[in-house]
């Protein structure tokens, strides 16, 4: 009785990876199949890889390198900026008790969920005013509009869950203020802060929205890139499923290494995971 | 019980110890105000604007004009419902299936965290790269879903190209992408619930679909409410997918609101009334911002 109902589970289990998993298998193995392969009537599950996408990808005039260093450049620069100045504001805003700070935490909150359609439109016309439009700060303003928020939001929270008393230990023993903040609170936090920086990198690096109203030929970004393989007079699948790898893959990597924290990130420090 | 004061104790840094977090704070929320307040009036300014882009950016006041036209467009109504309908169908699948699959997941013996793993990569995939991907699913010449679904006979026609069925599959590239979120986040909610009073009914002969009604679901419930309120600021935040998918069509049966405000600034170069579209869909979000600071107040209140 009791096997048979775990046999029922794992079936329909099984049926959900299935679901979850089928699209990204199926993206991979495209990646490497010759444009015949791809074409062929019933879909090939044995075929002869071939590295062709992603040679043509990296060679030619508008080879993805440039693509790929704009994607870091933005994303990392952006995450860069949004963790040192989360840790400092995020460890002021959970150590300090100052009338309206609920008004604050709600401006930092709502800057954080509000509509990437309507933050674009009054930035594009700022950005054009200020020259600021095709060019990569321009983008990293753009990504800090997002990842600024979350990353003093986060790790607020990340600092609220740290008992008080530790400071207050260190600072007896002559620690200076900023001292109970440099050799023990933030320590205590190498998990959040790592989480914050991998959260902010994906959100950043993922972005298409701002990248595409934003960034012009020399600025351009990976995920912009992909959506360039669609024209008018077709689309390159097979290279394009070869983006779309280069684009997941090291996404997927970073953010399985921080799934503990995932689900305190995801939540806005809502939730505590396992 | 004060905690802006650690160091109390030592006399004069009494009065210096706010201004250490102050001090703190302030780096980032100058830049904060720059780059989110500064644009938050411009965009409400630019509503009241007839704007133009020819040379710099040149504004001409118009009054409520944006106001009343957005109020008035048949077009931006049917967006607002096309959006609507977009919402409740991805944010009620994703709760639906998020919840069922975390209630599963929570079940197995072995393989638990193998099995999260793989259920949680969707959720990294860059939400441009599902729209491409489900674009590549759906081909009637590539695609493995096109293929199979009419090798079955099920749908026989270009399922982009036809209004029901282009705005079901955007509807499920979104719940591909975002169900596991929800399962995550549940997942969170049922380990931290107290075992031995869930074995304590078991014991007492509870089956399992009692125990759900009458312990898992109270216990979960809070957990529960902030998963739908972060799913449901999310889905009114993206729009990648529908933009590389339909952009829109057929027919504007997929043209949600922000694709709507998209297209009204940089097709119809009408920047001002975008705004008053913008402002709108920020109330919105303003909205379920409002809800979640209050759960998280309580939940303080709690502790």
């Amino acid at each position: 009785m009791r096997g048979a109902r775990q046999v029922a589970l794992y079936g329909v289990v099984a049926l959900v990876l299935l679901w979850t998993l089928v699209p990204l298998v199926w993206m991979v193995l495209s990646s490497f199949k010759s444009p015949d392969d791809l074409v062929s009537s019933t879909p090939r599950l044995l075929f002869a890889p071939t590295f062709e996408h992603y040679i043509g990808l990296f060679t030619g005039g508008n080879a993805l390198g440039g693509y790929i260093k704009n994607s870091l450049i933005a994303a990392g620069a952006s995450t860069l900026i949004a963790v040192v100045l989360g840790c400092l504001a995020g460890y002021g805003l959970a150590r300090s008790r100052f009338r309206g700070k609920h008004h604050v935490s709600m401006w930092i909150i709502s800057t954080r969920m509000a509509p990437i359609a309507a933050v674009i439109l009054p930035l594009y016309a700022v950005f054009r005013a200020l020259d600021l439009l095709n060019t990569t700060p321009g983008l990293i303003i753009a990504y800090l509009t997002f990842n600024l928020p979350f990353a003093i939001w986060i790790m607020n929270a990340f600092f609220a869950d740290l008992p008080v008393a530790l400071e207050e230990a260190a600072m007896v023993d002559g620690a200076s203020r900023f001292g109970a903040f440099w050799r023990v609170a933030l320590p205590l936090t190498a998990p959040g802060i790592v989480t914050t920086g991998i959260l902010c990198l994906v959100f950043s690096w993922n972005d298409y929205a701002f990248a595409q109203s934003f960034a012009g030929p020399g600025s351009q970004t990976l995920p912009v890139a992909a959506s360039q393989l669609i024209t008018q007079t077709g689309i390159n699948w097979g290279q394009l499923m070869a983006i779309g790898t280069i684009v997941v893959l090291p996404m997927v990597i970073v953010g399985l290494a921080v799934r503990r924290y995932l689900v305190k990130g995801l939540t806005l420090g809502a939730v505590t995971g396992e | 019980m004060s905690t802006a004061n650690p160091g109390g104790g030592k006399g004069g840094a009494r009065r210096l110890v706010p201004s250490f977090e102050a001090r703190m704070l302030l780096p980032a929320l100058l830049l904060l105000a720059a780059i989110s307040l500064f644009p938050f009036f411009y965009i409400i300014y630019m509503s009241f604007n007839e704007v133009s882009l020819i040379g710099g950016v040149d504004f001409e006041w118009v009054g409520l004009e944006n106001w009343v036209e957005m109020f008035t467009d048949p077009n931006v109504r049917n967006s607002w419902i096309t959006s609507g309908v977009y919402f409740i169908a991805t944010v009620g699948l994703e709760m639906v299936l998020g919840i069922g699959i975390a209630l599963l997941v929570h079940e197995l013996v072995w393989g638990k965290n193998l099995v999260l793993s793989m259920l949680l990569l969707p959720m990294f995939v860059a939400p441009v790269i599902v729209g491409l991907l489900g674009r590549f699913l759906v081909d009637s010449t590539y695609g493995l879903y096109a293929w199979f679904l009419e090798s079955t006979g099920l749908i026989t026609w270009e399922i982009l190209g036809s209004k029901t069925s282009a705005l079901m599959a955007v509807i499920l590239m979104d719940v591909w992408e975002w169900t596991p979120l929800i399962t995550l986040i549940v997942l969170a909610g049922l380990s931290s619930m107290p075992q031995t009073v869930l074995e304590a009914a078991k014991v007492d002969g509870a089956n399992y679909f009692q125990r759900l009604r009458h312990m898992v679901a109270p216990l979960i419930s809070g957990v529960v409410v902030v998963a739908l309120l972060i799913r449901s600021m999310d889905a009114i935040r993206y729009y990648d997918i529908i933009s590389v998918t339909t952009n829109g069509g057929p027919a504007d049966a997929t043209k949600v609101i922000p694709i709507r405000l998209y297209e009204t600034a940089f097709r119809f170069q009408e920047l001002g009334y975008a705004a008053a579209i913008g402002l709108g869909m920020l109330a919105f979000s303003i909205l379920v911002a409002n809800l979640f600071m209050r759960i998280l107040r309580g939940q303080e209140r709690a502790r």
